[in-house]
């Protein structure tokens, strides 16, 4: 067959309109190291965004963007309040004060009811940072709805990293697909990341480096990290965890923490 | 090459990844009306464009930290974003249509998109009034790849044509987008 064929089909696999029987041939072409389809498609990936530029614009609602930008508050709100909370409940710990509790809640909730009564205004925030907890539950579905179908495709491998010199008593696992490139990865026995630190998640094509994501560990050293989308025209090999500076760097430069193959 | 980085863009991408609130609006100003109108082609049912619009730039902002300039401009990775997503959608939609009415196409009139009289008369507001000269059937075919999710064979079916004939169509299509690139990388979108 000759290359011009290949050529062909990087352009259409980049479109992502390769039917499945080509695909399997032509990603088998891809593994093979061939650099001028996979330069091919990155020509075609950067033009097609073009056809979206050539959409009429339009400005989405005003609405959407004070909802956003309320949504981000809440994203961390949400957890410190839940902190808050569950600290404060002496409630369920003194069954005895469950009778002034009910009052308490009573109190509250006709305290909120005059609110909500003078003010219409104040229901209209509350509806619309209501509306920003929606777009992030649902956020959070679509997330989960995606994880539960990688976690029942059969083609997902799985990785363990373990523990290096600079945490031997780590350990992490990934769950890998080699095709659709995408995973989820824990670890667990890492020491709390300083507050200026991260880890860094690495997937290593032939020695070389790409980003996979970054993490904080809880208290008992356990993180969780779905990867985002990596090249799919890389052939991954290796993951390695290091520690690196917050946010996260293109190449990695600290302490490496993890390291396993596939 | 790809187009050149907007060096900008990508140091305000970098402002978000540190947490700066203030730069994500920017980011948001900058960049939702693409983003909207490809929702919007993409879905074509407006309440579920902004959903996918929020869910698009609440993933900006917690993954910012992951973005990476060598993989594309920062308005490339948004796009891919919203197709990736958009395109998740519209296939669970067809897996919940089909289990309730097993075959039912778009109607002709549907299918033209970008291309409709309206689109067209705006074509000139757009850098890509070239795009626009692409012609008809070869846009056609890659919209239906681009924005519709579909493979080369599921085109053939829905337009009734041969195989050979849509393989032939896109290669052409494809040809042209990555012309128009070097002229087009460098202007921005009023």
């Amino acid at each position: 067959m000759s290359h011009e064929v290949w050529l062909e089909q990087a352009e259409v696999y980049a479109l992502g309109a390769l039917d499945e029987d080509e695909r399997g041939g032509f990603e088998a072409h891809l593994a093979e190291g061939c650099v001028i389809c996979v330069e091919r498609i990155r020509e075609t990936s950067d033009a097609l965004p073009l056809l979206a530029r050539a959409l009429r614009q339009e400005a989405p609602p005003a609405a959407l963007k004070t909802r956003l930008l309320e949504a981000i508050d809440d994203d961390e709100d949400a957890i410190e309040t839940e902190e808050e909370e569950s600290a404060t409940l002496p409630v369920r710990r003194a069954p005895r004060w469950a009778w002034w509790a009910g009052w308490a809640t009573a109190l509250a909730a006709a305290g909120l009811l005059l609110v909500v009564g003078f003010s219409l205004s104040k229901t209209r925030e509350e509806l619309e940072r209501l509306r920003g907890r929606v777009a992030i539950l649902q956020e959070e579905l679509t997330e989960r709805e995606a994880t539960l179908r990688f976690l029942s495709d059969p083609k997902a491998r799985y990785v363990s990293l373990a523990g290096l010199p600079a945490s031997p008593g780590a350990s992490g696992w990934l769950l890998w697909n080699p095709e659709t490139h995408q995973g989820l990865f824990l670890a667990r026995g890492l020491p709390p990341a300083p507050p200026d630190r991260v880890y860094e998640l690495w997937a290593i094509a032939t020695s070389e480096p790409v980003p996979a994501g970054v993490f904080k560990v809880d208290a008992a050293g356990r993180g969780f990290l779905r990867l985002p989308p990596l090249p799919e025209t890389k052939t991954f090999d290796k993951f390695a965890v290091t520690l690196e500076p917050a946010g996260g760097v293109a190449r990695p430069t600290g302490a490496m923490h993890l390291l396993g193959s596939l | 090459m790809g187009p050149v980085p907007a060096t900008e863009a990508v140091e305000l991408v970098a402002q978000v990844a540190r947490g700066d609130r203030e730069a994500f609006g920017r980011f948001y100003d900058r960049y939702a009306s693409l983003v909207f109108a490809m929702a919007l082609r993409l879905l074509r049912a407006r309440s579920e464009a902004e959903d996918l619009l929020q869910e698009v730039f609440l993933q900006a902002w917690r993954r910012a930290a992951t973005y990476d300039p060598d993989r594309g401009n920062p308005e490339a990775w948004l796009v891919t974003m919203t197709r990736t997503r958009g395109i998740d959608k519209l296939r669970s939609r067809r897996r919940r249509e089909e289990r309730i009415r097993p075959v039912e196409d778009e109607s002709p009139a549907d299918q033209g998109a970008v291309a409709s009289g309206a689109d067209r008369s705006e074509a000139k507001l757009t850098v890509m009034g070239a795009l626009a000269g692409l012609p008809d059937l070869q846009r056609r075919v890659l919209e239906l790849a681009y924005f519709d999710g579909l493979t080369q064979s599921e085109i053939a079916t829905r337009l009734g044509e041969p195989l050979g004939t849509v393989k032939t169509r896109m290669r052409t299509g494809l040809e042209r987008l990555r012309g128009f690139l070097g002229s087009a990388s460098g202007a921005s979108v009023s």
